[in-house]
């Protein structure tokens, strides 16, 4: 080693002449192919997942004595089901022959219009499944023993399937605030699952406008 | 980035952000995702520049640290510290300049610690001990002393690699 790092250093970088700057004109390309991958992935998973849940949930049902709610919660997932596939397909068909920000867009508002979908489908689905698990209940063999007890206790004469009146308006008051909320509930659901990705969108759209002085 | 702010505050500091993001890659594409990176966080970062400092040292800074962030993020299998059992060392001969000098400088440097990575790139391209210390967040007394300990390991490596 006869030449110091210093002088093999400043030689090398005499002789390199100008050093050849990358382009930097399509930063977000696989940024933004990166998130839309990220997102697509997890409600892919997510479609899975409502499978699997679905078939775990009616087995336990049956296995605790309420095939029907089993059954009925099953029919309640199945338009969540196809929701789902036929939302995602969307996403796949997004045009990807555009720039970047078109693209991640265009990703965003399919994003948005998914959401508003689903948000449609939890705001009946919520109530109904709501009301299956109050029928199950009142149907049930603990259930007669808690409307026995409740008779007992607080006897009425306004009863209607041998359920009194007092909890027919609790019920009422649970469903009203079900249907209140399911959308609320489902946002709120949505938010602790993806919110970090939805927020990571966010930002890389608004750092592209800013980019391109949009 | 195509604006005003990228020819007028980044570009006339390419070199160096280069320089830094070669040290941290070992093939073309990863060097051109720090590269971009690179000039993204200074873009992104640029309300929290403290003007009492100067605008290079701040460049510095930021480019060390995403390269070191990604490095951690996109690191799979071994990591690579300095060691003294050189014999073990493979030597990945990288060609990412046109000098061979250069190259086997590089490829050398790459056998460091991501620290003393930054710490030999910021010496050879002459900035002061105390100016190293403020980007790497060191106290300036040890710089003197690791760039010695630095540079002999580095002599040591170019000496293994013949």
């Amino acid at each position: 080693m006869s030449k110091s790092i210093e002088a093999m250093w400043k030689q090398g970088f005499v002789d390199e002449g100008e050093l050849s700057v990358p382009k930097v004109n399509d930063l977000y390309n696989q940024k933004s192919q990166n998130i839309v991958d990220k997102l697509q992935a997890m409600f892919a998973l997510n479609i899975k997942a409502i499978i699997i849940g679905c078939g775990v949930m009616f087995i336990v049902m049956t296995m605790i004595g309420a095939p029907l709610l089993g059954g009925y919660i099953c029919l309640l997932v199945s338009p969540l089901i196809y929701i789902a596939k036929r939302e995602l397909s969307k996403s796949y068909d997004l045009s990807k022959g555009q720039s970047s920000l078109d693209y991640l867009q265009n990703f965003d508002l399919w994003l948005k219009s998914s959401i508003a979908a689903y948000g449609a489908y939890y705001r009946v689905a919520y109530p109904l499944l709501y009301l299956g698990m109050v029928t199950q209940a009142i149907m049930s063999q603990a259930g007669h023993k808690v409307l026995a007890l409740c008779l007992t206790q607080l006897p009425t004469d306004y009863v209607l399937f041998d359920v009194p009146y007092y909890l027919w308006l609790v019920i009422l008051l649970v469903f009203v605030v079900v249907v209140r909320y399911s959308e609320a509930i489902y946002r709120f659901d949505l938010n602790v699952v993806y919110g970090r990705q939805f927020k990571k969108l966010e930002e890389i759209i608004a750092d592209m406008r800013e980019l391109k002085g949009v | 980035m195509g604006s005003d702010f990228y020819q007028q505050s980044i570009l006339p500091y390419a070199g160096i952000i280069i320089k830094i993001c070669r040290a941290y890659t070992h093939n073309h594409a990863d060097f051109e995702d720090y590269y971009q990176e690179v000039c993204l966080q200074i873009w992104r970062s640029r309300a929290n520049f403290n003007k009492q400092a100067k605008w290079s040292t701040w460049v510095y800074k930021v480019a060390l640290n995403v390269c070191l962030t990604h490095l951690k993020q996109h690191k799979r299998g071994e990591r690579r510290f300095a060691s003294d059992a050189l014999s073990e060392l493979e030597f990945d001969e990288v060609k990412a300049f046109d000098s061979d000098e250069i190259n086997q400088l590089y490829n050398a440097i790459k056998h460091l610690s991501e620290i003393d990575r930054a710490v030999i790139l910021l010496y050879l391209e002459e900035k002061s001990y105390a100016e190293i210390a403020e980007i790497i967040g060191a106290s300036s007394n040890s710089i003197g002393v690791r760039v010695s300990r630095i540079k002999e390991r580095i002599n040591k490596i170019i000496h293994q690699m013949g």
